[in-house]
């Protein structure tokens, strides 16, 4: 199964998300801090998609998908920022540093279950 | 000066109300998820935005915490200034204000950007693919 790997300071996040990824054919790996993520990636994990927060403390995701982009096995991994972040500047900085796309919260299930399995190209 | 030192207090004590709201908010819905999950729950709509808003709540509160923060760094500068050399207090005053005024600014600009789809302007906001 494709590993989905999400990344966000708040609990309450990860999990709404875990309850909406799981009846998903895909495993899940949750993070409350970027830096411990980026450390299990250059350790060796490979994840095939990785939704993050753009606001969090000591890394944020802008930071970790700068130095995601640097790990030769993340260099393209499709990833999407996930936040309350609406401003369009922040977008573009973004779509400017590699991602994927952009989800402003709060999304509903379906809009997320439907953006996994668009960038996992799962069947419908 | 007294009056300052009770404005400090008094921004402190907001500081630790807006922790405690935060502790408490997050704890009330991790209570709720977890029921749902070990009742087999299946989330709903309702409840995926409950759950998020409780996000927007503490990312609204800390952008707060921060601003009150700031302010209080800028009272205690006027204070010390104030206190060491009575002649620099209008000068002083002068900057506190331009300070909390860039806080009130930097303060409004976060509760913009970190309202999520709560905020109106954004209700339409679907998922962006780049």
């Amino acid at each position: 199964m494709p590993l989905v790997i999400f990344i966000d300071d708040s609990e309450t996040a990860l999990a709404s998300t875990k309850m909406v990824t799981d009846s998903m054919p895909i495993e899940v790996k949750q993070y409350t801090q970027a830096q411990t993520a980026l450390a299990e990636i250059k350790a060796g994990l490979t994840p095939d998609l990785i939704i993050t927060d753009l606001n969090m403390p000591v890394m944020n995701g802008f930071e970790f998908l700068k130095a995601l982009r640097g790990v030769a096995s993340t260099s393209r991994t499709p990833t999407l920022m996930l936040t309350t972040e609406t401003k369009p500047e922040m977008k573009q900085q973004g779509k400017a540093l590699g991602l994927t796309g952009w989800i402003v919260k709060p999304f509903q299930p379906a809009q997320l279950k439907s953006a996994i399995s668009r960038v996992l190209r799962l069947p419908a | 000066m007294m009056m300052l030192d009770s404005i400090d207090k008094l921004l402190s004590h907001i500081q630790e109300v807006q922790l405690d709201v935060i502790e408490l908010s997050g704890e009330s819905l991790m209570k709720m998820s977890g029921f749902m999950q070990k009742n087999g729950l299946e989330i709903d709509d309702d409840i995926s935005t409950a759950l998020q808003y409780q996000d927007i709540i503490t990312q609204q509160l800390t952008a707060t915490i921060e601003a009150i923060e700031s302010m209080k760094k800028s009272i205690e500068m006027f204070s010390h200034a104030y206190k060491s050399d009575e002649g620099l207090a209008q000068q002083s005053i002068v900057k506190l204000q331009e300070k909390l005024q860039i806080t009130l600014q930097d303060a409004k600009d976060k509760k913009s950007r970190f309202s999520g789809k709560f905020d109106a302007a954004h209700a339409d906001d679907a998922i962006e693919f780049f």
